[in-house]
């Protein structure tokens, strides 16, 4: 209905049907979680991620592009995880302690966590694997798709809504000249640009079901109120013009 | 003598009421008639939702991702773009030119709609989706009417595979994207990984509105859900 007929004629705005909206349904079983994977330390990468879990089981995907393809000679190995336990979110520059302008991956473990599950290529997914390069996504890009078993820790941290996916590795040509001089705070053999993070993404619930976006008040039969009051009318005036013959008649 | 005036002034009375009452009906009748209006009811699939042209028909060979004769809508994907909301999204093909809000999940865990108020008619995007341009599936909804009548994607079921959705982002890019596929799913069936998920890779963008009002339970049981994919973008 249209603002000014409603204007026009008020009662039928009482009249207008209003549907109760769907329950949610869901057609997948199992619970799954998404983000968007965003540049951190000026990384200009971007991905996303999925996570469904059954059971115990979780179908990752994680898709990325931009990172530094080539480091050493060879491609770029790039160590990505499930970090839990911490604030379910990315770190910011504020981050950075040291100011050297690169948030390590030690100084945004307050806002994402620790490792909890890592997103390795084959082998082991525990937090033990999380610097094994040999296991890790290599180049610029990929397009990671694994089924994995997940620990109780990060199934927790996942339904708690603290569950986050980093992803490593940035261009040291990107990085203060401070900051290329220094070593990895997790693996010293290491430069600092090898181990700290690249993309970010904080897990949430991906939507269940559908969307109610309609109510249905141009569905069927509209301005019933509209026709209600014109029917009336038009049964009164009938209604006189019967009485008026009758009055006359009556004479 | 003094019954025959009252008659008459009786009679003149109710023949006025008489021609008023009818006069005023018809123009209600009239009104409501013309008021009349109704969503277009999308198709139930035209298109392929896949619109990735590396990953054709070979290396995707799912009988599902085929609906119809509608080919495959070609051309190349656009490079992503990194994060930046939008603000207006545009299809001309149905003359919509909305505002774009963000939206997040409702507490039963489905996607938050835009609720009555000045917001109600203008589009939503999914705020923990890619926003548009970056890689993945980012999610644009509307309503298709509301206690107000039609509302933002009233017309979405007018649109088909080919055409254009503009959307500009807050820094001032316009992300363009190709409609690939239109699916009407119904909710109770709805394919979440599908719509939410899916080719992570490519910048792809969703709209979804209701569809299929269901007279009997009065309420839409269908979700029309458009699948377009990143062709283009300029300042």
């Amino acid at each position: 209905m249209r603002k000014s007929l409603r204007a026009l004629v008020p009662i039928a705005a009482a009249a207008v049907p209003f549907a109760v909206l769907a329950g949610p349904a869901s057609a997948d079983t199992g619970t799954s979680y998404q983000t968007t994977l965003n540049a951190l330390n000026h990384s200009s990468g971007s991905g996303m991620a999925t996570v469904t879990v059954h059971g115990n089981q979780a179908d990752v995907k994680v898709s990325w592009s931009g990172l530094a393809a080539q480091f050493n000679g060879g491609d770029y190995p790039h160590v990505q995880h499930i970090h839990i336990g911490g604030q379910g979110a990315c770190p910011t520059i504020a981050d950075d302690k040291n100011n050297d302008g690169v948030i390590s991956t030690t100084e945004g473990g307050p806002a994402y966590g620790g490792i909890g599950t890592t997103l390795s290529t084959k082998g082991d997914t525990s937090p033990k694997a999380g610097t094994d390069i040999k296991i890790a996504p290599a180049g610029g890009s990929t397009d990671y798709s694994r089924t994995i078993t997940l620990s109780n820790d990060t199934m927790q941290s996942l339904q708690a809504g603290t569950g986050v996916i980093v992803v490593h590795g940035l261009d040291p040509a990107t990085l203060s000249k401070q900051a290329q001089k220094e070593k990895s705070d997790l693996v010293p053999s290491l430069p600092l640009a090898a181990t700290s993070p690249a993309l970010c993404g904080a897990l949430s619930s991906m939507p269940s079901g559908g969307v109610a976006t309609g109510t249905g008040s141009t569905a069927g039969v509209e301005q019933l109120g509209t026709f209600a009051l014109g029917g009336g009318l038009l049964a009164l005036g009938g209604a006189a013009f019967a009485t008026r013959r009758r009055v006359s008649a009556g004479r | 003598m003094r019954n025959r005036f009252a008659a008459t002034g009786r009679r003149g009375a109710l023949t006025l009421l008489a021609l008023v009452a009818v006069a005023a009906g018809l123009v209600l009748v009239v009104v409501a008639v013309a008021a009349q209006q109704s969503a277009p009811r999308p198709p139930r699939a035209v298109g392929r939702i896949d619109p990735s042209p590396t990953a054709g028909a070979a290396a995707n060979p799912r009988a599902s991702a085929s609906a119809d004769p509608v080919p495959a809508v070609s051309g190349p994907t656009s490079t992503p773009l990194g994060a930046s909301r939008p603000v207006r999204i545009t299809i001309p093909r149905i003359g919509v030119r909305s505002p774009v809000l963000p939206i997040g999940l409702a507490d039963d865990g489905t996607l938050a709609v835009p609720q009555p108020g000045p917001d109600l008619d203008k589009a939503a995007w999914f705020q923990n989706s890619p926003t548009p341009g970056q890689p993945g599936p980012s999610i644009i909804e509307g309503h298709v009417d509301s206690d107000q009548g039609p509302s933002v994607f009233f017309r979405l079921g007018d649109v088909r595979p080919h055409d254009t959705v503009r959307v500009l982002r807050r820094d001032g890019v316009t992300a363009v994207f190709t409609v690939d596929a239109v699916r009407d799913f119904q909710k109770r069936s709805f394919p979440t990984s599908v719509v939410y998920g899916g080719d992570l890779h490519t910048p792809q963008l969703r709209l979804i509105t209701c569809s299929d009002f269901d007279a009997t339970i009065r309420h839409h049981v269908g979700n029309e859900v458009v699948f377009a994919h990143l062709t283009s973008t300029h300042r």
